[in-house]
């Protein structure tokens, strides 16, 4: 049922139509947003790879990752690299946001990473990231009117550095590029006033939100009765979706989800190498 | 220069439901008011008669549907068709293009045989003794369908609008993302409205401005709640002493409570749609025909301008459906058939607001 964002990420926008919008939106009781973005972008690169989605490339715009973590993260799902310059641009917004450094250090990226990957020194011109953007996405997809995704790491990493409505102009500009098939972007709702996630949620086409899975167990003091209640929390959540139809009605779905850590990362903070998978909730 | 209106039955209400034969597309209403059709005929009856000239119309967006999109193009086209001046503000980047989504009135072929459909499946409904009655109503209703100005056209919205109606007239369309403020369409809206100029009771050419998401997160003055609240207290006082019309849509959850409020005041005419869940069973039973519904449309705010007496609606949410995808039309919400053993059905659904209700005010 989560492949149901996907597909319609897949699928694109009609002919005079935005594109579609997704917002994958979390909060520290259950803070898998990520996870949920990284799921849906190899879900979406397998798609353009195999040559079943309206877009031919993709352009990350990483702002909370570097270029390297995407590169391996590809390559664990199997994804294969080394044919990847002509579907897939990651934007670094990570290494050297505000341009201080005068000279950036190659050892910082991996060769391949590198090699995919471009710098913004200035995150502050989102005029100046609008047109990078539309220009790495023509140069992968060439002439002609074939149509990019874009995926941004974090809106929330994104607003720090513009206001707000700079923010909500330059996701309505690209939401209404013809030559954009599919955006989507992650937010931390707790780190924002409400009135920033009513702008993303009324910007975008699905709003996906990420939920604990015992409600009620967050934010008590941790005693040993709700210690197994909140480390559920930790390794389950409820996944939360809303859609906004063609004909003007919404859909709603809740599915819920398991986070499995493999092996030896059982680090919180920094998963190197977790899964996510989605099953139906059984009440 | 008023014609009075052949009497089709002893019932019939002395409204005078005329259109001024100098004016296309305004009528005549109560206590010195004229008006404009909106372009969706459910819509005027519920409003009795259409939105007052001098008037401005808000519309509460909801952002989970684009329904208030519907009810912008109607408002426009019918404005086009009728030859009244247009201005449009909207925040995309090409608010010209959005001209090329309005609909155009459906062809006068398919409206006859829908109303002959229609005819004779009421028909069937009405008792025999009343029959005549329908029968005479008939050859007046055919000869009002010939005329070309009709006061509110049936728009298909799958039919876009001819080019000729918006290239040969005055159809202005600005942008409003990109300013910095909102002294430019203050600006545009001061001259649009100052060539209609009401003088001494006479209607010269009524003028229609229609402003998209006025507090669109895209804009710079989104942030300034006193300056766009500023901006509609001076549009409406502009647009009282005019012959034109203002449409203003917002969405709500944008703005800050206090700011809704203040807005929401502003407004002679208050509307708002709401996104109705798709494929929700529990709603599929409470309400007949949800399948054909889209939206919902709840009226919270009926203009009566020269009057101190309220409008007293009989309900004020209706339902939006497309019949045939292609025709906007509004109804009443009926309920299902409630099992009268459970107790008060009105107490059911917050949404419905039975007309029996409404009855306890006649007097």
């Amino acid at each position: 049922m989560a492949d149901t964002i996907c597909r319609t990420l897949r699928d694109g926008g009609l002919e005079g139509e935005h594109a579609p919008a997704l917002t994958i939106k979390d909060s520290k009781a259950s803070p898998f947003g990520f996870d949920v973005f990284n799921y849906v972008l190899t879900q979406l690169s397998n798609y353009i790879l195999a040559g079943k989605s309206q877009s031919r490339g993709l352009v990350v715009v990483a702002y909370s990752r570097s270029p390297s973590f995407y590169v391996d993260l590809l390559k664990r799902r199997g994804i294969d690299i080394a044919s990847s310059h002509d579907w897939i641009h990651i934007l670094d917004c990570y290494t050297d946001p505000l341009g201080w450094k005068n000279w950036l250090i190659d050892k910082d990226i991996s060769q391949e990473a590198s090699s995919l990957s471009s710098f913004c020194q200035d995150v502050r011109n989102l005029d100046k990231l609008y047109s990078l953007i539309i220009e790495q996405g023509k140069g992968l997809i060439g002439q002609g009117k074939d149509r990019f995704s874009i995926a941004i790491d974090s809106v929330s990493e994104m607003v720090r550095h513009a206001s707000i409505s700079s923010v909500a102009g330059i996701l309505s500009n690209l939401r209404s590029h013809d030559q954009v098939s599919s955006i989507f972007w992650l937010l931390h709702s707790d780190l924002h006033e409400i009135k920033f996630t009513s702008v993303l949620e009324y910007l975008s086409s699905m709003v996906a939100s990420v939920e604990p899975f015992n409600q009620a167990a967050f934010g008590q003091r941790v005693d040993l009765e709700n210690l197994s209640m909140l480390e559920q929390n930790f390794r389950k959540g409820k996944f939360h979706v809303r859609f906004k139809r063609r004909n003007g009605r919404v859909r709603v779905m809740v599915i819920s989800m398991f986070l499995y850590f493999c092996g030896e990362c059982a680090d919180l903070l920094y998963r190197k190498s977790s899964y996510i998978y989605f099953t139906p909730l059984l009440v | 220069m008023a014609t009075t209106k052949p009497r089709l039955s002893s019932f019939s209400r002395n409204l005078s439901a005329v259109s001024s034969s100098q004016t296309p597309g305004v009528k005549c209403g109560p206590n010195g008011t004229m008006f404009v059709s909106s372009g969706i005929a459910d819509l005027d009856k519920i409003l009795g008669g259409g939105f007052p000239l001098g008037s401005l119309v808000m519309v509460m967006e909801d952002a989970e549907a684009p329904h208030h999109m519907l009810l912008l193009r109607n408002f426009m086209s019918q404005g086009l068709v009728h030859g009244q001046p247009l201005l449009y503000a909207s925040p995309s980047k090409d608010p010209r293009g959005f001209l090329g989504t309005l609909p155009s009135p459906a062809s006068l072929k398919h409206d006859k045989s829908r109303d002959r459909e229609s005819e004779q499946e009421k028909g069937l409904r009405i008792a025999w003794q009343y029959k005549k009655y329908m029968g005479e109503n008939q050859p007046n209703f055919d000869s009002h369908r010939d005329n070309k100005q009709d006061y509110c056209n049936e728009f298909d919205l799958r039919k876009p609008l001819e080019r000729h109606y918006f290239t040969r007239q005055r159809v202005n369309c600005v942008g409003i993302q990109d300013s910095k403020n909102l002294a430019a369409l203050q600006e545009h809206c001061a001259s649009f409205l100052a060539q209609h100029q009401r003088n001494d009771g006479s209607c010269a050419l009524a003028g229609r401005i229609a402003i998209q998401s006025l507090c669109a997160p895209q804009c710079e003055h989104s942030n300034m709640d006193w300056e766009m609240l500023s901006f509609i207290k001076s549009l409406k006082g502009m647009v009282r002493s005019s012959n034109a019309v203002v449409v203003i849509t917002f969405p709500p959850s944008l703005l800050s409570l206090s700011s809704t409020k203040r807005w929401q005041h502003m407004a002679d005419t208050l509307l708002s749609v709401a996104a109705i869940p798709d494929e929700d069973k529990e709603l599929a039973k409470l309400l007949s025909g949800y399948q054909d519904m889209v939206g919902l449309l709840n009226v919270h705010k009926v203009a009566r301008l020269n009057t101190q007496v309220p409008f007293i609606l009989e309900a004020t949410t209706f339902s939006i459906k497309l019949q045939k995808r292609r025709f906007l039309v509004l109804e009443c919400l009926n309920q299902a058939p409630v099992d009268g053993s459970s107790g008060s059905s009105y107490g059911t659904s917050g949404s419905c607001s039975g007309s029996s209700k409404a009855g306890t005010l006649d007097f």
